[in-house]
């Protein structure tokens, strides 16, 4: 926790970022394969158009993938600075325009879920704190750690198989139900609701604990300090003293961790979009690693670490703000 | 017995014998996985990668847990698959808390630029998103268990060098340091003596979390269709059971499915409940800031 002044966080945030564009554009160079061996074929059928090869001399001239490395990068970056993602070569168009395509339900799910597991986490910490060391506190934690051991997807299979295939209650693939005709904007939404359901909630279940923990030991630890007691000492009223004193201190970790929960959340929703099989871009850049669609990889890997990083870089800006014993 | 023998069993069953009933059980699972593992071939009928019986038999007498869409017996490939978790985790696990603590030793000890070389790469990788890296990564590499295990490494040495560093840098300044040196103590015999009894605790508690960051990793990255194709794990049988098209429409699930996921659940609890008991255990100090 040394290291807080702004500057470090943000020198620190620029090369973080240069690490990724640079990864992010060599990476693809180093794969096996080349995008054009699959892609006249879909993806999910067998048979597999094979091109000759002066058909793949041209696709290579018309990507410029034929130009040499250092070309191709800095047009790569003139290209970022405008906008330009590229052109996904499976789904035949810009890049930007299949990320925007698919973000929205990404960000729907993860928002969702960052809501729901703070506002969860919090109240479960609080009621922990408050009985601490009964029965009730050590089920909660005993309980707690253990479900954080199981990563979100295997919990979001076990969620799959208990409530889509063996109750039928929630749809097995979508965010919306295909060809659907609505009867109004409540209906709309009941069915989107419908949809993300399960991923909402398996997102939020494997963020729970930290939000939980973190509540329950911060509030523990201040509930020792000095000004606590003298609080009491005043006379004031349990509740007064809890909500006044203890939670307003308590609840600062928690707000500034949610940035980083939102971080964590967007990484988390590429493997649980594809067990839910959830149209967000986790989803997509699966598709598009089988796919072989460097320029999709590319945006998809640049649109998720940026905003993981953009989601960190403002929780610790968040925490310098709100913490008046952070000094600048 | 030869005494360090004996001294180290002693030190086993202290440890243990301070466990909670937790950590006592997730031992003995763990060490039914690892037999498990070992005598593979003694407990299955069957190999792993051999077509034995018919497309998707129910559990019976010839096949106790069933057979996949190819025919091979899931139970053997359960068996041999805890080879495959077990292997990657912990092979992830020594190289990088080994790797990545001899690192932070070294960079705690020397300090100057290599300290600072060591510490920048050290945030810049705690820094970057490394779940959605490792997917694109390893995609780009090509799968294969040598590729799988290498990109892991690459993301988990990053903080068990920090942690070595930290804690080198904070017994390097003791009193009794200085002393040592002025009586002629050399670099190596403060690291045998002083800095590495104080460190590999606390490395062997990261070791124990790095294997299940491993697993879980390995997991989800052969859910995504990029493990080794030819290595049977836990994760490629979830991928292939849950790329089986319409496999939550029939029964299939069931047998072919469930295993996978039970186990994997199974040895991951077992390794967090040993990893608690041994932070508690080992590290009293680091007992206060959990959850953090």
């Amino acid at each position: 926790m040394n290291e807080r002044d702004g500057q470090a966080i943000i020198f620190r945030f620029v090369v973080t970022l240069l690490v990724i564009l640079a990864l992010n554009f060599i990476l693809p160079h180093m794969m096996p394969g080349d995008p054009f061996s699959t892609m006249a074929s879909d993806v999910q059928s067998e048979d597999v158009i094979v091109m000759t090869e002066a058909q793949r001399e041209y696709y290579f001239q018309y990507y410029g993938l034929d130009r040499p490395l250092p070309e191709q990068f800095f047009s790569y970056l003139a290209n970022l600075a405008r906008g330009d993602l590229g052109q996904s070569i499976y789904y035949k168009m810009p890049v930007a325009g299949v990320i925007l395509l698919h973000l929205p339900w990404t960000i729907l799910i993860v928002l969702a879920a960052t809501a729901i597991s703070t506002v969860v986490g919090v109240v479960l910490g609080i009621i922990s704190a408050r009985n601490r060391n009964k029965g009730s506190d050590r089920l909660m934690m005993t309980g707690l750690i253990a479900f954080a051991e199981i990563p979100s997807f295997l919990l979001g299979i076990i969620l799959l198989l208990i409530f889509c295939v063996h109750l039928r209650l929630f749809p097995l693939a979508g965010a919306v139900t295909p060809f659907a005709h609505y009867t109004g904007v409540l209906d709309q939404i009941g069915d989107i609701a419908h949809h993300a359901f399960l991923p909402v909630l398996t997102l939020s279940l494997a963020q729970l604990t930290g939000v939980y923990l973190l509540t329950r030991n911060t509030l523990i630890t201040v509930s020792t300090k000095d000004y606590i007691r003298t609080a009491r000492a005043k006379g004031l009223g349990d509740h007064i003293v809890w909500s006044r004193h203890a939670l307003r201190n308590a609840l600062l970790p928690v707000v500034t961790r949610t940035g980083f929960v939102i971080g964590m959340l967007m990484g988390g929703a590429v493997l649980v979009e594809t067990v839910f099989n959830y149209p967000g871009i986790g989803l997509t850049l699966r598709n598009a690693v089988v796919a072989r669609d460097y320029p999709l990889i590319q945006g998809i890997l640049l649109v998720v670490a940026v905003s993981i990083l953009l989601c960190n870089l403002l929780a610790d800006r968040l925490y310098q703000k709100l913490d008046p014993r952070v000094v600048e | 017995m030869p005494p360090y023998l004996r001294n180290a069993a002693d030190r086993f069953t202290a440890t243990v014998s301070k466990f909670s009933l937790e950590g006592k059980i997730g031992l003995c699972g763990i060490a039914l996985i690892v037999m498990m593992a070992v005598f593979a071939p003694l407990l299955s009928a069957y190999p792993p990668g051999k077509i034995t019986g018919g497309s998707l038999e129910p559990p019976g007498a010839d096949h106790p847990l069933g057979t996949d869409e190819l025919g091979m017996d899931i139970w053997s490939q359960i068996c041999y698959g805890a080879r495959m978790s077990l292997f990657i985790g912990l092979a992830v696990a020594c190289i990088a808390g080994l790797g990545g603590g001899a690192l932070g030793i070294l960079a705690g000890y020397l300090g100057g630029a290599a300290d600072q070389v060591v510490m920048r790469t050290v945030d810049v990788l705690m820094a970057l998103p490394s779940f959605p890296l490792l997917v694109v990564i390893s995609a780009f590499m090509g799968p294969s268990v040598f590729n799988v295990i290498l990109i892991l490494v690459l993301f988990s040495w990053a903080k068990p060098a920090r942690i070595a560093r930290s804690q080198t840098l904070s017994i390097k300044n003791n009193v009794y340091i200085t002393a040592a040196r002025n009586y002629g103590a050399t670099p190596f015999y403060l690291l045998r003596r002083h800095i590495l009894p104080e460190v590999l605790p606390i490395l062997f508690v990261l070791i124990i979390s790095i294997t299940s960051y491993a697993i879980m990793a390995e997991t989800g990255l052969a859910f995504l269709g990029l493990g080794d194709p030819t290595s049977k794990s836990w994760g490629m049988m979830l991928y292939y059971a849950t790329n089986f098209r319409s496999i939550y429409f029939t029964p299939y699930w069931q047998w072919w499915l469930i295993p996978p996921l039970v186990a994997l659940i199974v040895l991951l609890l077992c390794l967090a409940f040993i990893g608690r008991d041994l932070e508690q255990v080992l590290d009293p100090r680091m007992r206060q800031n959990r959850g953090g």
